[in-house]
């Protein structure tokens, strides 16, 4: 949990909240770029630790639709919805996705874009992703994936245990 | 202002709950459905609902037996930004991704070597 002074409430706007993520993968760039592009490459990896993707369609086209229904260890179905914006084989893919309620209504909208660059035998991944929409059930979705509250706790455990 | 927050977060710091809260984000559920995945009694389940109740989070509908609970996300307003656990979604994606691009790659060598 943040320790900010939070005496002043956050504003409501969401247009400036963004977050931005690089990391360098060992694997080629075509490599990376399939596993972001291809509907069962993708099921492998998204979502936080212990998740599955039961439901994963992309359709790597601008205006190309994106369904994923992630699945907690718990059981509990998220469901995402977006679409393409950009898709500039192997370097850059934007795509407007959120988390969807039962009546289908947003939860959350997010931008992001994601660069791939080639580093030699590596690919250095770049991902831009700016809040477009929230609602204050979002956080309550986002906060019941147990990403970062048991999950990181867990993981200093393993670590602390394999030292 | 300062209790409001610290009976949310009070709330919010235990996993079941913010389970229960999720799965809420989703839609309204009676408690014999929000006890289903947990394999936990009812009254263990209420007993969550009634801190969720007081931290202002949730509400009860009134509507015959089914009491359906609904996801009341005024007092989340306060909590900190969602977007830094966001970050962490992408983090741990990225993590699988790390994990999965490796495997990827030891299965080529290994078929190229077949070959």
């Amino acid at each position: 949990m943040s320790t900010k002074n939070s005496a002043a409430p956050a504003p409501a706007s969401t247009s400036d909240r963004e977050i931005l993520i690089s990391r360098v993968f060992d694997a080629p760039r075509e490599l990376v770029w399939k596993a972001w592009t291809d509907p069962k490459q993708l099921a492998q990896w998204w979502g936080p630790q212990g998740f599955t993707n039961p439901v994963c369609e992309l359709d790597p086209r601008p205006g190309g639709a994106i369904l994923v229904h992630m699945r907690a260890p718990n059981g509990v179905v998220y469901p995402m919805k977006g679409v393409f914006q950009e898709v500039a084989s192997p370097e850059r893919l934007v795509f407007l996705c959120g988390a969807l309620d039962e009546a289908g209504e947003l939860l959350f909208e997010v931008l992001t874009t994601v660069i791939f660059a080639e580093q030699a035998s590596e690919t250095k991944l770049t991902m831009r992703a700016r809040v477009v929409k929230s609602t204050p059930a979002a956080a309550v979705h986002i906060a019941g994936m147990e990403i970062g509250w048991t999950q990181s706790l867990e993981r200093l455990a393993a670590l602390v245990a394999g030292a | 202002m300062a209790d409001s927050l610290s009976s949310t977060l009070a709330a919010l710091a235990d996993s079941t709950r913010r389970a229960i809260l999720a799965r809420l984000s989703l839609r309204s559920l009676s408690v014999t459905e929000l006890a289903e995945p947990f394999a936990m009694s009812l009254p263990a389940v209420s007993k969550h609902l009634k801190v969720l109740e007081r931290a202002g989070l949730i509400t009860r509908g009134h509507e015959a037996q089914w009491r359906p609970c609904r996801l009341h996300a005024g007092p989340l307003k306060e909590v900190a930004d969602w977007v830094e656990e966001y970050r962490r979604f992408w983090s741990e994606s990225f993590d699988r991704l790390d994990d999965y691009l490796r495997e990827l790659q030891s299965k080529e060598k290994k078929n190229v070597h077949k070959k």
